[in-house]
């Protein structure tokens, strides 16, 4: 068990399922629609296609015009492009059960190759040919394309990142010159080439460059090539390393990460929640890379390490038969690592021998145990998708024996956590600002910010760590009130309002281990700070604690919104005359209510007092209404 | 006055007063029983029939009227003269029975005493004295006999004991002397053994009481409160203890006793005036008099004062030095002897203990009283004659005539009868006694006419010819919220606070404005008056100002009714003696012209 | 003793200390034996007898004052020459103390000195508080005296009070004694909420890594910010630590940085951090770690800690239940000192910043004292020796909020409030203000220095 906690990689749990590859049935997978196509004999004996997403798989015949080169679906599946010469590609408008008539379009260049083709929308669809890109708009009805723009240029081979929708072509004899062009509604830039450096200058002119060492992928919002340097430049450090190109939509493509693989080998990558997973298949285990986290920055790179220590994937059964078997017999172990194994960006692993479609997963609850360092922990959790549960995990886990943590420590945490939460807040703030001040026309309009796992706001902390960490009965008081004082602290550190019951909490636990002195201190200096909740809980706690009451009154003085309670209060302690006072002081002696202070005269049993409050009012009727009589309104008899 | 006494059931009052009642012919003669004090002068009164005769005639249905309203009292030092040697032989005996004290030296004592104040008695006269010893028990049972252990005993607002050097107990408000005397030995053991350090004890202060110790001549008095009063309060108040004592006694005669024997029990010379030293406690803690040593006068027209100051200007003799017409316990005027005035004047502590004195006494609430008196201020060791008499049947309008010559009886008596005369046919008497009229002795604050002003004290320093005048002050009555007792002792808390902080020996002050608990103060001494006002505690330091204001301005036009402005004098008499304070220690008889 | 002399030929002696006793009835009740209810006396010189008799006095008066009432006897004795003060601070045992009053003494013109003792100058109530501290002073260094009996019996407790009161009455200065000794208050630093909180992580993360230190405590230029002791413990070390223990290590405490202390300490120098109390010098392992012991808690818990000292350009104190060790006081130094120096900047930083904005730099024309019951919170431009008189206005009443407006012959005014636990004392020097102008003074005054509290016009 405590080894299968280590795994912090698996396969999701219901793959794709499709016919292994063999003779008659060839695979296909499109990056772009996460489709698998099954082709068998050319389609004459049917096509299956499953995507990760939809349950039902589209299956299809067309007829055999010989081997099938590249087939994909247009965006939302309306259209089918199939490749089966290096001159043309044949089209057909998809309807299911009712064969259409297919329609070709060549390539415009003269003898060019067509290495292959992607779409790039619904209707629009990029070849990629030897000499350059055709850019075309499929008309469906007219049953025909129309070149939209193409480009001459050599090309070794080419990749496509649908997400970005950008197209790389590698150029230049060594092929180590890209080109990057991007495509949106209709329209191809083309983007500043870069050159990738390579290991060692090349011996000879021939191409260096392989598409098998380049991958794109969007980290952190922002579109990557990564590339696999098998030896690094620089001879001294041994062991392959990964480097990361920015490229920017507009503007040149820098270096700017390199992760340290400290080993060689036959490698694979993935990106998986912003992770950059690179698969070993020699050690069969997988390294993750977080570009987030700090390393080593020598002016313009940064170099990464492993953030956590090399693992294999979690071992996999493959249920037999697939989900559709009645009679589920024992799965076999899946061979990890196998090297028929295809790894697609991002996170696809396709075992064509085996026949199934994965995608690659990261699982947060291993790696608290192994990252001991609580600050580095937390900087790696703060960036993943679902990481709240396991950030609440780790919070309580700290303040709990065994392994409990330093306050330092935990100091730390919570400013990491509160520091991410200040992002958020701040966010909204700046965000309803513009929907008021009615700036939303300005183009482009704002839009919410996403509230992220990774925000863990003062309820989170209070239901789920530190309600419960203050009942616990092992921890010293000394050290609860400690926590909670640091999570205050946090909490000013980065001015975020601190809530009441966070407040409450601390007082209650204060009073339960008659810390009095300590409470008042802390009111003193305002670290509570005030409110009328606040000072009515003070209230409550004369009785135990008679200087609450004072600290109170102080409160609601400061509120200054809070005149009527505090008369209120006054006239609960007795203090008739000083709470006509009080409101005289605030020049409300002509408006209040006559009978409530008679009544608190009257309470008191002192005659005298009475008497004064009685002639109190009198004067003021006689003042008002030039007579000392009450009016029946005021039932004042 | 005597109806505010809390300690005296009128009840019994009536039943008791009867006995004296009834020796009309010699009313004063009822009961009593200070031995030596004043015998010879009462007997001066059954001499003249006649004027006995008239008194009795004179009011008898008033009789019933006084028993009505006049609780019992103590009896009068004056009182049963003729059995005085008798008495002082019975108390001799009750001593031999049970103290040290030989017969012989007990009589001897009694005479030596007397002497000081001339032959003893001869006179013989109505068995008022034992009556008057039943009356002294049950009208004293209240508290005299106050269980000394009991929690009630220890939560009385305040204690005052007298005591002597050798720490026999002489007097205390609450609980017998007897059950104290350990008690008072301790106080006695206290000062003395400080005393034996070359230094003097001046109080002791615990958290809720303060106990303060005052020492004059031969007695010790020690005060124990739990008032707000300061220790300078205190001390005066056992002061006026002290000189209330000595305006019975003088201060030679004391002294000299205690030199004769030192272990004498001056209660034989006081028994029966404990009744005068409780009313004087309770006084004080009531009546502002004390506290601002100034006289109260009674509301007047100028013009109805002045013509009364006439008249007693017009009835004079010779040797008469004051003349004092009292209303309500309020003082309507007063006349002085021109000589007397040159140097020295009145002294309010002497009127107030002579006052308080006499309404102590209802015995003086029949006929005519001619009785030795000293002024303790005015000169310690020597005796006036004071002629007292009341004007109207309610008892509520006195006149106190000062002689300096005991043999004067008759002519004073004489002067009297002019200014009744003179009251009589001028109506003035019914203008004083009418009570409750427009012309109210005692006023509403409400007359001021400001809504927050609840009490107030004013005391001018301005009036003409100041110096030669009895420092005088007016104050409204004290009406709700001040009915109760409670209340009433809680405000004058505070203006003895007031007046203790702003007179205060080492840190005097010249304003004091106070927002307490229920009530807001304000005191304030200038050149011109001091004053002492209590607000609602509501009211804002604007509102006081503006209070303020108003009540000077009404002040000053009520001044001519409320105080005496122009004292009247006599005219020089024939034989204009310059007074002489304080004659010879040992002017035994007409104290006052020994010194001539 | 003696004071400035008066003016002309008038010569004024201060008020003295007499005499000052401890003793305990029950120890000596048989006859003869009275000695041995004496357990400190001073002077001593004072002869057998005498010492008895006037231990017999005091006695006697509380006895006396017994039999008015029983529960609350006799607080003090005033005489003309001088005030007794009695106080029970633990069953049976009682301390006294003999305040000589004042002296003005007048040269008549045949020459001879007449001494006239000034009988209305002591205030019982600063001196009983005066009386009530050196228990308190003498408890927190060495426990109750029952413990001491407990302990090693009367013997020890006689050794204790000896040794304590030996010195320590001799820093008593009664002449100076006021308003502040009633109070006995802690004046807190104001400090902004996040340079407290990061105080406070900065001592839960010390006391973390010290296990030995049970209590911490921070002040920063003789105020205090933080106190891990309960307020009454706090209240006379407070006292300690500023009217003695700092006094003795003087230097400037905002002087910051750049502050020349940095030559003084041997050892370290990337940091100016030092024991007050323990070691001076860390290096020298011969240093011996000799730290003060305390006693809080005594009614419950009865602790026994060491006090450790431990100073930057502004100190923190920490309590140890164990004895540290030369290692444990490098290891704190090398801990705290640091921090404590990075802190101590941060906070100079913010004592400026409040200056600046308060702008609290300009002396406002009236003096005041504030203190709170609750907090002991002490606030005070000035020692009011002079006015002190006013608290007598005040405080000679229950717990009543109050007001009072006084106009001295001087012409200066003085106003005192007092509401729900907390007094002020303003004096004005505005001759010819009137009453309202008064009012309207403090309120400026109250706006300024007390917005932030509910204080009742």
């Amino acid at each position: 068990m405590a080894a299968s906690r280590d795994y912090y990689l698996a396969l999701c749990g219901r793959p794709v399922h499709f016919e292994k590859a063999n003779p008659v049935n060839c695979v296909f997978f499109d990056e772009a629609n996460k489709q698998v196509f099954a082709v068998r004999s050319g389609g004459a004996t049917g096509v299956v296609v499953k995507g990760l997403e939809d349950k039902n798989p589209i299956s299809f015949r067309m007829e055999d015009k010989g081997e099938v080169k590249c087939i994909k679906f247009s965006l939302g599946n309306k259209i089918l492009a199939v490749q089966r010469t290096s001159k043309s590609v044949d089209f057909l408008n998809f309807i299911p059960d009712n064969p259409q008539i297919e329609y070709t379009q060549e390539c415009k260049t003269k003898n060019a190759n067509i290495l292959g083709f992607c779409w790039t929308s619904s209707t629009e669809i990029v070849f990629i040919t030897d000499q350059g890109i055709e850019f075309y708009q499929v008309l469906p009805e007219k049953r025909s394309l129309k070149l939209l723009k193409n480009q001459n240029i050599n090309v070794n081979w080419y990749m496509y990142c649908p997400e970005s929708s950008v197209i790389l072509l590698s150029t230049t004899v060594l092929g180590n010159v890209l080109q990057p062009f991007h495509f949106k509604g209709g329209t191809m830039s083309k983007l500043v080439k870069f050159e990738i450096e390579l290991p060692a200058a090349p011996k000879s002119s021939k191409l260096s460059l392989s598409e098998r060492d380049i991958a794109m992928a969007t980290i952190y919002g922002q579109l990557y090539v990564l590339f696999l340097r098998h030896h690094s430049r620089t001879s001294n450090s041994t062991g392959a390393e990964v480097v990361l190109y920015h490229l920017p939509r507009e503007g040149l493509c820098k270096k700017t990460h390199i992760l340290k693989l400290n080993r060689t080998g036959k490698f694979a990558l993935n990106v998986v929640d912003n992770l950059v997973v690179v698969h070993h298949q020699d050690t069969e285990t997988s390294m993750i890379f977080d570009i987030r986290l700090k390393g080593e920055f020598d002016g313009t790179v940064t170099l990464h390490q492993l953030v956590l220590p090399a693992r294999s994937i979690q071992p996999y059964q493959i249920p037999v038969a697939g989900p559709a078997s009645v009679t589920s017999p024992s799965p076999v172990p899946c061979k990890l690592y196998s090297s028929s194994w295809i790894v697609f960006q991002p996170d696809i692993i396709i075992s064509a021998s085996e026949g199934y479609l994965w995608n690659l997963q990261v699982i947060l609850e291993p790696v608290v145990n192994l990252l001991p360092d609580k600050g580095k922990l937390m900087d790696f959790l703060l960036q993943r998708k679902e990481c709240k549960m396991v950030i609440l995990s780790v919070c309580s886990q700290m303040l709990s024996e065994p392994d409990r943590g330093t306050l330092a420590v935990i100091a730390t945490v919570f400013d990491k956590l509160n520091n991410e939460y200040k992002k958020y807040l701040e966010a909204e703030q700046s965000y309803t600002m513009v929907i008021e001040t009615g700036q939303s026309k300005s183009n482009p309009p704002p839009k919410r910010p996403v509230r992220t796992q990774a925000v863990i706001d003062q309820f989170d902390m209070y239901t789920h760590v530190l309600s419960v960490f203050t009942e616990t009965k092992e921890a010293s008081n000394k050290f609860i009130i400690a926590v909670l004082m640091e999570y205050v602290r946090s909490l000013n550190l980065f001015q975020i309002a601190v809530q009441h019951y966070l407040y409450e909490l601390v007082i209650k636990t204060l009073v339960q281990h008659n810390l009095f002195y300590m409470l008042h201190q802390f009111l003193q200096y305002h670290v509570l700070s005030d409110s009328k909740p606040l000072a009515c809980l003070l209230l409550s706690l004369e009785s135990i604690y008679p200087p609450a009451h004072q600290l109170s009154l102080d409160m609601l003085k400061r509120l200054s919104t809070a005149n009527d309670e505090i008369v209120e209060v006054l006239l609960s302690k007795q203090q008739v005359l000083a709470a006509l006072r009080f409101i005289r002081g605030i020049g409300g002696h002509d408006s209040v209510s006559a009978r409530k202070f008679l009544d608190a005269a009257k309470q008191t049993e002192d005659e005298m007092l009475f008497y004064t409050i009685f002639r109190f009012f009198e004067q003021r009727n006689q003042r008002l209404r030039g007579s000392p009589h009450f009016t029946p309104g005021e039932h004042c008899e | 006055m005597e109806a505010a006494d809390p300690d005296v059931p009128p009840a019994k009052g009536e039943g008791l007063e009867i006995p004296g009642e009834q020796t009309g012919p010699c009313p004063t003669e009822t009961d009593g029983d200070e031995p030596d004090s004043v015998p010879e002068e009462l007997c001066a009164i059954p001499a003249e029939p006649d004027s006995v005769v008239e008194e009795a005639g004179a009011e008898p249905d008033s009789v019933p009227e006084d028993l009505g309203t006049i609780p019992a009292e103590p009896p009068a030092p004056q009182s049963n003269g003729p059995l005085s040697t008798a008495d002082g032989k019975v108390d001799a005996r009750e001593e031999l029975s049970d103290k040290e004290l030989s017969d012989s030296a007990s009589t001897d004592n009694v005479l030596e005493d007397s002497s000081e104040f001339g032959p003893p008695a001869v006179a013989v006269g109505g068995s008022g004295g034992p009556a008057g010893e039943e009356v002294v028990v049950p009208a004293v049972t209240t508290h005299r006999d106050e269980d000394v252990t009991a929690e009630s005993w220890r939560k009385r607002r305040k204690h005052v004991f007298v005591l002597s050097e050798a720490g026999k107990p002489i007097y205390s408000r609450y609980g017998n002397e007897e059950a104290l005397s350990s008690t008072m030995g301790v106080m006695m053991a206290l000062v003395s053994f400080i005393q034996s350090g070359d230094n003097a004890i001046r109080s002791i202060c615990s958290d809720d009481r303060k106990l303060v110790f005052v020492q004059q001549g031969p007695l010790v008095l020690v005060s124990v409160s739990r008032t707000l009063q300061s220790e300078q309060q205190l001390r005066q108040e056992l002061l006026y203890v002290y000189y209330q004592i000595i305006s019975m006694l003088t201060q030679v005669s004391i002294t000299r006793i205690f030199e004769r024997k030192k272990n004498y029990d001056l209660r034989r010379l006081l028994a029966g005036s404990e009744k005068i030293l409780d009313r004087l406690l309770n006084l004080v803690e009531s009546d502002p008099s004390f506290l601002l040593n100034a006289v109260r006068c009674l509301p007047l027209p100028a013009s109805l004062r002045d013509s009364l100051g006439a008249l007693l200007q017009k009835a004079i003799t010779s040797n008469l030095v004051f003349s004092i017409l009292v209303a309500r316990s309020q003082l309507v005027t007063t006349v002085q002897e021109k000589t007397v005035i040159e140097d020295c004047r009145l002294e309010p502590t002497d009127l107030h203990l002579l006052l308080n004195l006499i309404s102590a006494t209802s015995a003086f609430q029949a006929g005519e009283i001619w009785t030795p008196i000293c002024l303790p201020r005015f000169n310690p060791d020597g005796y006036f004659y004071a002629y007292i008499s009341y004007l109207d049947a309610e008892c509520t309008v006195c006149l106190i005539l000062l002689s300096t010559d005991k043999e004067s009886f008759y002519s004073v008596s004489d002067c009297k009868k002019r200014i009744e005369e003179g009251m009589r046919t001028q109506g003035y008497l019914q203008a004083l006694s009418a009570g409750g009229s427009s012309q109210s002795p005692s006023y509403s604050v409400g007359l001021v006419g400001v809504p927050d002003l609840r009490h107030f004290m004013y005391k001018p320093l301005d009036i003409p010819e100041n110096y030669r005048q009895l420092p005088q002050f007016t104050s409204p009555e004290l009406e709700s919220p001040y009915h109760s007792e409670r209340e009433r002792h809680r405000l004058f808390d505070l203006y003895h606070y007031l007046h203790s902080r702003i007179h205060s020996g080492c840190r005097p002050l010249r304003l004091i404005y106070h927002v307490a608990a229920k009530e807001t103060l304000l005191a304030w001494v200038t050149s011109k008056f001091e004053l002492y006002t209590c607000f609602s505690p509501l009211v804002t330091k604007a509102g006081a100002i503006n209070v303020l204001t108003k009540l000077l301005r009404w002040i000053k036009k009520e001044e001519d009714r409320l105080f005496i402005r122009y004292p009247p004098r006599y005219s020089p008499t024939p034989n204009p003696g310059k007074s002489v304070k304080g004659g010879r220690s040992d002017g035994a008889e007409n104290g006052f012209f020994a010194g001539l | 003793m003696m004071a400035a002399g008066g003016a002309g030929q008038e010569k004024q002696l201060a008020p003295a200390l007499l005499s000052f006793f401890i003793y305990n009835p029950k120890l000596g009740s048989r006859e003869g034996e009275e000695e041995k209810k004496i357990l400190f006396y001073h002077p001593n010189e004072v002869e057998k007898n005498e010492k008895i008799r006037n231990v017999g006095l005091c006695e006697a008066i509380v006895q006396f004052t017994r039999t008015f009432s029983p529960s609350k006897p006799a607080k003090s004795l005033h005489t003309q020459k001088n005030r007794q003060f009695f106080n029970e601070p633990e069953e049976d045992f009682w301390m006294v103390m003999i305040v000589r009053n004042p002296i003005i003494e007048k040269h008549h013109k045949d020459g001879k000195p007449v001494a006239e003792y000034q009988e209305e100058e002591l205030l019982d109530k600063v001196y009983s508080s005066v009386l009530q501290q050196c228990y308190s002073m003498y408890k927190l260094f060495n426990g109750t005296f029952h413990k001491a009996v407990e302990d090693g019996g009367v013997r020890v407790l006689k050794e204790r009070l000896e040794k304590f009161f030996h010195r320590y009455l001799q820093t008593l200065h009664l002449q100076s004694c006021d308003l502040l000794d009633v109070f006995c208050g802690i004046s807190f630093f104001p400090l902004d909420k996040m340079t407290y909180l990061k105080i406070q992580s900065f001592i839960n993360r010390m006391e973390e890594s010290l296990s030995i230190v049970k209590y911490t405590a921070f002040l920063y230029n003789d105020q205090l910010i933080w106190s891990g002791l309960e307020q009454d413990d706090m209240r006379i070390l407070y006292k300690y630590l500023t009217t003695s223990l700092f006094p003795r290590h003087t230097e400037p405490e905002l002087a910051g940085r750049d502050s020349p202390i940095r030559a003084e300490i041997p050892g370290n120098l990337q940091h100016y951090g030092r024991f007050l109390t323990g070691p001076l010098n860390l290096n020298d392992p011969e240093a011996k770690c000799r730290f003060p012991k305390i006693f809080v808690n005594t009614d419950d818990t009865y602790e026994e800690l060491h006090l450790i000292v431990y100073k930057v350009t502004l100190s923190t104190l920490s309590y140890s239940s164990m004895q540290p060790t030369l290692d444990f006081c490098r290891k704190l130094d090398s801990i705290v000192g640091p921090q404590l120096t990075v802190l101590a900047s941060d906070i100079c930083e913010q004592y400026n910043i409040n200056k600046r904005i308060s702008g609290s730099e300009k002396e406002p024309q009236f003096k005041f004292i504030y203190f709170n019951h609750m907090n002991l919170a002490e606030k005070s431009t000035i020692h009011m020796r002079k006015t002190i008189c006013i608290i007598k206005l005040l405080s000679s009443r229950a717990d009543e909020d109050e007001e009072i407006i006084v106009k001295a012959m001087s012409d200066y005014w003085v106003v005192g409030k007092k509401s729900d636990q907390r007094e002020l004392y303003v004096i004005l020097n505005q001759k010819n203000a009137n009453l309202i102008e008064v009012n309207e003074e403090v309120k400026k005054l109250c706006a300024t220095q007390f917005n932030n509290i509910f204080f009742l016009d």
